[in-house]
């Protein structure tokens, strides 16, 4: 027998329902992310912050139509000088605190001779375990030197890379 | 037996709507962290540096003294290091008829592709 009691029980109970299915429909669908959701933002900060000291580092002083301070490092193949410069501009921090990056540089060029494109170290403030988790940030320079492979100086391209991490 | 009482619908149709509403703020709140992960690694792989220091040291590359080494250099370790197939083209001033330098840049990572004629002031 049919009576109209109980309707906001059924309402309730058909809505408590619909809440489970969805819930275990999320679940269940939903994708899992494992790694903290903030690495990626903080992967993207870095690199931004060490392009941008690259970039000031292949600047020339007083905007001059010299040879930038990155330039004359590479020729001279000054790697203190690019790591007291490098290491002044990523970590300094307004406040009493410096931050605490830690990089890796090499220079890559190309060998005359053979073609093939090569590296060798530049600089580092730390020896690399394979444990960091690092970002790579690049910098074009023109450099006036007589690479590998060369047997006259003139003015080369040349990709500075920088694995940069967070000490 | 003693017939359901019917007050306060109203009172338990608004405890529903809130419920529900709980329930779909927690689905956006639970997005919250994929959208902050995607947009970053969407920034990441857009090549907004490399374009720019291209760009940089092709103009420099107009103002001193560069050969063909130069170029192959370029190309061949963008490549190389970049995965991006770059090119250019110098148009020299040619005074007093055109003061101005023009270059084409040309760079294309397969994702990115990047076209521009920068002229000098």
């Amino acid at each position: 027998m049919v009576d109209c009691d109980g309707q906001l029980y059924t309402i309730e109970g058909v809505s408590a329902g619909l809440i489970m299915l969805l819930t275990a429909y999320i679940v269940l669908g939903g994708t899992s992310i494992y790694t903290p959701g903030d690495t990626h933002i903080s992967d993207m900060q870095l690199e931004q912050l060490g392009s941008d000291a690259l970039r000031m580092m292949n600047t020339p002083v007083n905007g001059t139509m010299t040879e930038s301070p990155l330039q004359s490092m590479i020729e001279t193949n000054n790697g203190a000088g690019f790591t007291t410069t490098f290491l002044n501009y990523c970590n300094n921090m307004t406040g009493s605190h410096a931050e605490n990056l830690q990089f890796s540089a090499s220079v890559t060029y190309r060998n005359i001779n053979d073609g093939q494109i090569e590296s060798y170290p530049l600089a580092a403030s730390r020896n690399l375990t394979g444990g960091e988790h690092a970002v790579k940030v690049t910098e074009w320079v023109i450099a006036d030197k007589k690479f590998t492979g060369s047997n006259v100086q003139k003015n080369r391209a040349a990709l500075v890379e920088v694995l940069l991490w967070r000490g | 037996m003693a017939r359901m009482n019917e007050d306060a619908q109203w009172i338990v149709l608004m405890g529903f709507i809130v419920s529900f509403s709980f329930f779909f703020l927690a689905m956006i709140l639970n997005q919250a962290t994929v959208v902050g992960q995607t947009t970053a690694e969407s920034v990441l792989d857009f090549p907004k540096n490399d374009v720019r220091d291209v760009k940089a040291v092709i103009i420099q590359s107009s103002s001193v003294p560069t050969d063909a080494d130069f170029r192959t250099d370029l190309q061949s370790i963008a490549l190389s290091r970049k995965n991006a197939v770059v090119n250019y083209s110098v148009t020299l001033p040619n005074p007093p008829a055109d003061i101005h330098t023009y270059i084409n840049i040309h760079y294309n990572n397969g994702v990115t592709l990047y076209d521009e004629m920068w002229a000098s002031l």
